[in-house]
């Protein structure tokens, strides 16, 4: 027999007995199709399913499933990069012209909810709504994300299979604003109005039926473009508006999955404790606590006042104290491991209020507090205001304490919610306490959103146009390496500008049952509700 | 009787005006609007967009002319859009009605089983150890918050059971078994509290009945002690009884916002919490009215039911 012989025999005979083996280990982690997941909802959908319109989980998280993406952040890997980008609608997709221009190669056969067949028509009818072209032929009533978009100059169909966005400069991370769960597309056929009480998407569920204030159903899309998905019949949001129900529930087994961004440290250990097989995993929810300081009115236009008042906030005592540990430091963006780009705590050494020791950072602050001329004697009289929920006041609440330290007399000032973003973007406030969501966890998102020029969400009206260069160059650096440096000088001057001192990234425990499988919560809450790949092992 | 109704009638359409005004009055009084939540859940504001949707939802119009365009929609049967879901408020509304109404009047009618005869025998057994442990049973009732209550057993029930009641509304065509255990609970926990106030009014009020002439009298002439108690006394004992009841029910109509919340049925009262949350005038508008016209209608039930308890309540002339 020949040595050629031998081998062939022996790939052959390697390759039969990988086959006879596989199925015992893989047997039991095969996906099984049918059963309903049963899940939580803290509130009713906000704007129906009109995800474009709202910036809160409470509408993204059940609106998802409904929905497609052109890109996706892959729903099985807790990572949210460039890397683990894959397609959706768009089949594969070209950076081209030195990341200037992306082309999508957009999926063919895919049909929306209501039969019409999805083309490059409704992606270019998406996006031109979301920039507000001048020549869109549809205007979304309240436009959030609209700043995400502002890099791109033009969205073409060429054919009906092929997208073309043309950008006024490099923009890599466009492709991850476009894997957000924000970023799902809409047909082109029907009025975005009609979002906010129905869906009309392409995604893996249709919805059933929404009981207004009660529940949602979805069932299969059995015409789904993916054969084989998605899994599950069905799933069913209840709305459960009291906190102890929905523990109840999910104790109780009614529900199968905890809502993302809504189980604390203490909520998770009890729950293990009554339950002992639940599954509970910490990620991030890409939300921070901050300080919002109004620049435009004294006394916060003095840098020295806004690093005093960074300074005097122990963030250690509060990620203790106000989230029982259930939280991490960092500054603009989440640290590694729960996000990627944020500053690792070596780095955070030496930016106000992160030093190590809390009694030397409150001395800087009551000097730099005595060169503007407070003390504990003659203190700075202020009003911190913050949304009236429980989440906001706890953590204002140990902030005045805080400030209290260091000569600043801060009294607390609850705004209702109907007020409180009205408040915060007019600038009727001194200084605030905050929360900020972030939808995929990449520095794009982030700065222009918050800390740029005129964002209506820049809520404290920073504006420093060397720091506004310095986005633009990372947002266009292609050498990764280069890219993560640059994010880290940035992170470093926001913090030393005191623009939006960050407090800590909250983590999230976010628990399911044994049978619940392949729902994996990512490094954001915004981004893994599409359900396309779970499956119940009951 | 007839011009007593009538004569009634009209109050209860005066009074319902006057609510009307209350209510629209109070609503724009509180600060912000559906917009600035809608921006709310935005995270920012823009002001045109505000003013363009403040157009397109009717709400930048003179406060006197929303009134008026109020007043016609309920007089022609359209009760206007929900701002928040963009659909009639009549479709929204109906669901929540009938689970409010099953919920008071189950609650009531546990409250009625068991407040009144534990305040006969109460009264009848007065300063006995069974009245003492009675009047504690009631006490604890009034104590009772009904929403810790129902917080008690839920967290009872996961506990020891790891069974919660559903967590949607089930029908009674849809399963009867669940529906039925899905209301006792709530009932039971609202009931008890209510059942506390009706023991104790219907204590006090047999008690002084009880030292009239004319039961002296029924003793005197060898009635037995049930014809005495139960046809005598009580009949005209339950006067301020009827009254509370009517009360209650009316209250529990709005006044099961924490239960319904704790149990998570979708009723009246949960969803007008979060109706006034968003500022979704049609709707709180429109579910405050409907409140007052319950309230309007039992408080005139209960004085209809005066003159069959007591023939002495002569109506009209």
């Amino acid at each position: 027999m020949s040595r050629v012989r031998v081998a062939l025999l022996s790939i052959t005979l390697l390759a039969l007995a990988a086959v006879l083996l596989a199925p015992s280990t893989s047997q039991s982690q095969s996906p099984k199709s049918g059963g309903v997941l049963n899940m939580m909802l803290r509130e009713d959908l906000s704007q129906g399913f009109a995800i474009h319109e709202t910036s809160t989980i409470s509408t993204v998280w059940p609106a998802m499933p409904c929905f497609n993406n052109l890109v996706l952040f892959d729903p099985l890997k807790k990572t949210e990069s460039a890397e683990t980008v894959i397609g959706e609608l768009a089949e594969k997709w070209s950076w081209q012209d030195n990341f200037r221009n992306l082309v999508f190669f957009l999926r063919k056969g895919v049909k929306w909810h209501d039969g019409q067949p999805f083309t490059s028509k409704d992606v270019k009818f998406t996006f031109d709504m979301l920039r507000e072209a001048p020549d869109s032929p549809a205007k979304l009533r309240i436009n959030p994300r609209k700043d995400w978009y502002s890099n791109i100059e033009a969205v073409e169909a060429p054919d009906q299979y092929t997208a073309v966005f043309r950008l006024k400069r490099p923009q890599p991370s466009l492709l991850l604003m476009l894997a957000s769960g924000y970023t799902p597309v809409y047909a082109a056929h029907v009025p975005p109005a009609d979002y906010r009480s129905n869906c009309v998407g392409t995604g893996p569920f249709k919805v059933k039926e929404w009981r207004k204030g009660e529940s949602v159903e979805f069932v299969k899309n059995s015409d789904y473009f993916i054969k084989g998905r998605p899994y599950l019949d069905g799933l069913k949001y209840y709305v459960i508006l009291e906190r102890s129900t929905r523990q109840a529930a999910i104790q109780a087994g009614k529900l199968d999955v905890s809502f993302p961004g809504e189980t604390t440290k203490t909520a998770a250990e009890q729950l293990k404790k009554a339950v002992p097989q639940l599954v509970i995993t910490p990620f991030s929810q890409n939300v921070a606590d901050n300080i919002i300081m109004n620049m435009k009115k004294p006394p916060f236009d003095n840098l020295k006042v806004r690093l005093a008042v960074s300074h005097a906030i122990d963030r250690r005592a509060l990620v203790q104290a106000v989230h029982q540990g259930g939280a991490v430091i960092g500054a603009g963006l989440a640290p590694k491991p729960w996000g990627f780009w944020g500053l690792a705590e070596k780095d955070l050494v030496g930016l106000p209020g992160y030093g190590a020791k809390a009694a030397e950072e409150k001395a800087l602050a009551k000097k730099l507090m005595a060169e503007v001329g407070f003390s504990a004697q003659k203190p700075l009289k202020v009003e911190i205001a913050t949304r009236a929920i429980a989440v906001y006041v706890d953590m204002a609440s140990f902030v005045v304490n805080e400030l209290k330290q260091v000569g600043i007399e801060a009294t607390l000032k609850q705004i209702d919610t109907a007020q409180w973003h009205a408040t915060a973007t007019r600038g009727d406030y001194q200084i605030g306490a905050n929360l900020t969501g972030v939808g995929p966890d990449d520095p794009d998102a982030n700065y222009y959103e918050n800390y740029a020029c005129g964002s209506p969400r820049n809520y404290s009206f920073y504006c420093n146009e060397q720091v506004m260069k310095m986005f633009d160059a990372q947002s266009q650096e292609l050498d990764p390496k280069k890219r993560l440096a640059l994010n880290a000088a940035i992170q470093k001057r926001l913090e030393a500008d005191a623009a939006r001192p960050i407090l800590d990234w909250k983590v999230d425990y976010f628990t399911v049952w044994p049978h619940v499988k392949n729902l994996i919560p990512h490094q954001s809450i915004y981004n893994f509700g599409r359900m396309q790949e779970v499956w119940s092992d009951k | 009787m007839k011009t007593y109704v009538i004569q009634r009638l009209v109050i209860a359409l005066l009074t319902l005006l006057g609510m009307s005004v209350v209510i629209f009055t109070l609503l724009r009084l509180a600060p912000g609007d559906i917009v600035d939540i809608l921006f709310s859940t935005a995270g920012y504001v823009s002001q045109d967009e505000k003013t363009a949707i403040m157009k397109e939802l009717g709400i930048d119009r003179p406060y006197w002319v929303q009134y008026l365009d109020w007043l016609r929609q309920i007089l022609t049967g359209d009760l206007g859009k929900s701002y928040r879901y963009d659909q009639p408020a009549w479709q929204i509304i109906r669901p929540l009605v009938p689970v409010t109404l099953e919920l008071a009047a189950l609650s009531t009618l546990f409250a009625v089983l068991i407040g009144v005869p534990s305040g006969v025998i109460s009264a009848v057994r007065q300063d006995t150890t069974l009245d003492y442990l009675l009047r504690v049973f009631s006490l604890a009732g009034l104590s009772m918050p009904a929403f810790w209550l129902g917080m008690v057993i839920i967290l009872g029930l996961v506990t020891w059971f790891a069974w919660i009641p559903p967590l949607s509304y089930v029908s009674p065509f849809q399963d009867a078994k669940l529906h039925a255990v899905q209301f006792l609970l709530p009932s039971l926990a609202v009931g008890y509290r209510s059942s506390a106030l009706i023991m104790r009014i219907t204590r006090s009020s047999l008690l002084e009945v009880m030292r009239e002439d004319y039961i002296r009298t029924a003793w005197a002439k060898g009635q037995t002690g049930r014809v005495v108690i139960w046809r005598h006394a009580l009949k005209n004992a339950m006067l301020p009884v009827v009254t509370v009841i009517g009360i209650e029910f009316a209250f529990l109509i709005g006044g099961l916002v924490v239960t319904e919340t704790v149990f998570n049925l979708p009723g009246v009262a949960r969803f007008l919490v979060q109706a006034i949350l968003w500022r979704d005038y049609p709707i709180v508008q429109n579910l405050v009215m409907f409140i007052a016209i319950v309230v309007i209608l039992s408080n005139l039930l209960v004085d209809m039911l005066y003159g069959v308890l007591d023939p002495r309540v002569r109506y009209g002339g």
